[in-house]
């Protein structure tokens, strides 16, 4: 069999990057270009970035000549009921906040609708702003009717978009092309604004996984939403599991006698941090030599403080802000504990890179690595009881410690990203065969 | 005709350095020297020296007629000590007139009052020996961090030995009594409360340079009319000192309506007293019940500039609770280390009020927010209680070591 030709819809890209999902994408990337052909297409690229293996398109790098040829041959599929597209998007936020119209459609004689044609303006929405800025909902469509666009001049056998925010390129690339399309979903809007989230976000979530060949969640908890919440086919339902570069780790001397507890990320409701807090206040009641480190920024930030203020915990309990990587290390360097009271975590990776510094991870049951990490001790996210227990037993018990931390090892091992690239490789077998 | 009673407050404290999670248990210096000697060094060039040269030369020109009082916190004698000689040497010289008394406070500048009654008398105590020391006076009459205030505090007071106790006339518990008369506290026998009157004050101390204030602008001549045509004995004009060419600043004239003043309140008929003077002058016989804490502080004229919200009740409530460890450790910089944790202003800082009083708390913060005020400050005190800790083992060891001896020399006796 020839080698698959795959064209990947990506959002943020190394060395470009806010968060997990450029992380996760360069790591799958990578590995899958073992195996296949690879074309990545992502809003913006840095000018130097350049990788083994695959081709990496930004549209800012795009010019208007370049899509010449494709301007007439193609038409709205997905757009045809839009009027209007809400912008100032927080994608954290169960509603979007207000909605302004920035294109009016022209109906042509016989119901079709002409796709504009793609102005030098629209192209340079790529290279100014932030790529998650108030214009996010802008952005996101205005990338899926390029990358459409940019698609029908490529030779690819199956399309692979990744979470929500090109779900709807996606979508446009599969009914331009025909190619059979894969939607991988990091994170969803279940995720990050609770459950009784909808609107445009959620939407656009189900209507790429709808419209898919075949939806692969980051692990089968995140499955279980797709398939539960989201009202997605079990059958095109395959979880892969993200994989972990391995990190430098290294160990440092703490500057003080007492132990170290570590939450690790932003602070929002999906993320638990209060779950944390009151964790804590737990196992300092019956452990005073442990400190609790909150490192992240976040909207829960200032009630976070204040609430542990007002437990008496000041002193114990820290927050250091948001830290860069180095920080981050050196912090996990010194952790005695890793706790990650999730609310919802499609997948964690932190936990892994806390595990790759051998530190024992207690989780909550509501996270995607639970499924990776089987020796770390789990327990739902609000079961705080549960949760200081584990941690207390991990900071008393050497040897129930040492059993964690020597199953993360082997769980670790088997967490690669030429393990993920293969079970993605399947997929794609089965969406083209 | 009342007299005029003029006290002005010099403090600055010492302001942290960003005191994140890191340095805990590495870093054991918290203090900003850098901002703290920048800061002095601004209000010193802006306020105290040229304020200082104005009045001296008052005073001399005056021969005794003119009068004045000034407290100086423990925490900017030592900054003057440090960074800026010649400031301390001329408020040195200022006080060596003769004509300038000097109050009692707390040496750190503190709430240690509200906490620990015996915090209290030790930060008083260490403030008089003090300005023994540097001015070689001792004070007669007592004011307390932002005029904080009640009964207790006066019934403290003269146990201490005060002949007088400063306060916010706060019209809640004033009960339309005036301020311009000296006053007795419920169970006191002799010491007498003046109390600052509020409208005459902030005239100089904050509207003086408010050109939408209808009696912009305000001359020496003007001013003295209100205060001779006050009823009462005294009006207290209570203020800091820095409101002089740093809160008002120079271009707006403050400079010469003080250089003018002395001369106006004379020639309209009154005269300038110290608190003393006022205190041995005239007679308190009427009762100013205060029985809820009062300060000079916000709207609100309570302690809720300091403790108002539950950041603050944490910080000031964990640095107390240390008291008695630390004393007990017999370490002289970690006492004093710990005595400057109580500096009224780093509560100041964690204040999240809003409104006029909020812009007053961040005009002064040298930090990002309030949280951040907290957060560094719990920080730096996680770390002074490793110090702490440390300090006890190796007394315990040493008591432990000393107790071997003793065990092994009466053993030997008995052998």
């Amino acid at each position: 069999m020839n080698r698959l030709r795959v064209l990947k819809l990506g959002w943020e890209f190394p060395p470009l990057i806010n968060g997990g999902l450029g992380v996760a994408c360069l790591g799958l990337s990578r590995a899958l270009s073992q195996y296949v052909d690879l074309t990545v297409i992502v809003p913006r690229s840095a000018p130097e970035a350049n990788f083994d293996g695959f081709r990496l398109r930004g549209l800012n790098q795009i010019t208007v000549e370049e899509l010449e040829t494709v301007e007439s041959r193609y038409q709205y599929e997905s757009f045809a009921q839009v009027r209007e597209i809400p912008i100032h998007i927080d994608p954290y936020a169960d509603e979007p906040t207000s909605i302004e119209i920035l294109e009016t459609l022209e109906l042509f004689p016989g119901g079709e609708i002409r796709f504009s044609e793609t102005t030098r303006k629209q192209l340079d929405s790529f290279k100014i702003g932030e790529l998650y800025g108030p214009d996010l909902g802008a952005k996101v469509v205005e990338f899926s009717k390029v990358a459409a666009k940019l698609a029908m001049l490529e030779d690819f056998d199956v399309v692979h978009a990744h979470d929500w925010v090109t779900f709807l390129a996606g979508v446009e690339v599969k009914k331009a092309t025909g190619k059979p399309l894969v939607v991988h979903l990091h994170a969803s809007q279940y995720d990050r604004a609770g459950a009784d989230a909808r609107g445009w976000i959620f939407d656009i979530e189900k209507y790429g996984m709808e419209e898919a060949d075949a939806v692969i969640p980051v692990s089968s908890y995140t499955g279980e939403i797709v398939v539960s919440h989201y009202g997605i086919d079990p059958a095109k339902v395959h979880p892969v599991h993200n994989g972990a570069d391995p990190v430098d780790a290294f160990l440092t001397k703490k500057k003080f006698p007492e132990k170290l507890v570590l939450f690790l990320g932003r602070l929002t409701a999906q993320k638990g941090p209060e779950f944390f807090l009151e964790i804590a206040s737990r196992v300092l009641a019956e452990n005073p030599n442990v400190r609790f480190v909150v490192a992240g920024t976040g909207e829960k930030l200032r009630p976070l403080i204040e609430t542990g203020a007002f437990r008496g915990l000041g002193g114990h309990f820290h927050f250091t802000g948001f830290l860069n990587k180095e920080k981050v290390n050196d912090l996990l360097s010194m952790t005695d504990v890793y706790c990650m009271p999730s609310v919802s975590e499609p997948f964690g990776l932190s936990a892994l890179e806390a595990a790759q510094f051998g530190i024992p991870a207690v989780i909550s049951k509501q996270s995607g690595v639970a499924e990776v990490l089987k020796g770390a001790l789990t327990a739902d996210f609000w079961d705080v009881e549960k949760m200081a227990k584990h941690i207390i037993d991990l900071l008393s018990d050497d040897e129930l410690r040492q059993a964690v931390v020597a199953q993360a090892k082997a769980d670790m091992e088997a967490s690669t990203w030429d393990a993920a690239a293969l079970k993605v490789l399947e997929i794609y077998q089965e969406v083209t065969t | 005709m009342p007299d005029v009673c003029l006290y002005l407050q010099v403090h600055q404290p010492n302001r942290l350095i960003p005191y994140d999670f890191f340095r805990i248990g590495e870093h054991a210096f918290y203090e900003d020297d850098g901002m703290n000697a920048g800061i002095l060094n601004k209000v010193a060039e802006k306020c105290y020296l040229p304020a200082n040269r104005m009045f001296k030369q008052l005073l001399e020109e005056h021969q005794g007629r003119f009068r004045m009082a000034l407290s100086i916190s423990g925490m900017v004698i030592e900054q003057m000590e440090r960074y800026r000689p010649d400031v301390l040497e001329s408020f040195q010289e200022l006080i060596a007139t003769g004509s300038v008394e000097i109050l009692a406070e707390t040496y750190y500048h503190s709430l240690a009052f509200v906490h620990s009654n015996r915090e209290f008398e030790r930060q008083v105590q260490l403030h008089l020996d003090k300005v023994e020391d540097v001015f070689s006076v001792r004070p007669r009459v007592f004011r307390n961090t932002e005029l904080i205030y009640n009964n207790a505090i006066a019934a403290k007071a003269e146990t201490m030995g005060f002949d007088g106790v400063i306060a916010e006339a706060v019209e809640r518990t004033m009960m339309g009594q005036s301020p311009n008369f000296l006053y007795r506290a419920p169970d006191t026998a002799r010491v007498k409360t003046l109390l600052r009157n509020i409208g005459l004050s902030d005239d100089l101390g904050f509207r003086f340079s408010d050109k939408n204030w209808c009696e912009y602008p305000l001359t020496p001549e003007k001013f003295a009319s209100w205060i001779v045509n006050s009823p009462g004995d005294v009006v207290n004009l209570f203020m800091d000192y820095e409101s002089i060419g740093e809160h008002q600043w120079k271009d707006s004239g403050v400079f010469e309506f003080w250089q003018a003043l002395p001369e106006a309140i004379i020639e309209a008929g009154s005269q300038w007293v110290t608190p003393s003077e006022a205190v041995d002058l005239y007679r308190a016989s009427r009762v100013y019940d205060c029985q809820f804490i009062t300060s000079w502080a916000d709207e609100e004229r309570d302690l809720s500039a300091w403790m108002g919200n539950v950041m603050q009740q944490e910080a000031i409530a964990k640095v107390h609770r240390l008291e008695e460890a630390v004393l007990a450790v017999k370490d002289p910089d970690l006492t004093h280390t710990w005595a400057k944790m109580q500096t009224s202003d780093h509560f100041y800082w964690m204040s999240t009020k809003g409104g006029t009083d909020g812009s007053v708390h961040s005009y002064f913060t040298p930090y990002p927010s309030p949280y951040d005020a907290y957060i560094y400050f719990m920080n730096v005190l996680a770390d002074l209680q490793i110090h702490l800790r440390r300090a006890q083992e190796k007394e315990d060891a040493a008591a432990a070591s000393a107790g071997l001896d003793d065990q092994r020399t009466s053993e030997s006796k008995k052998g």
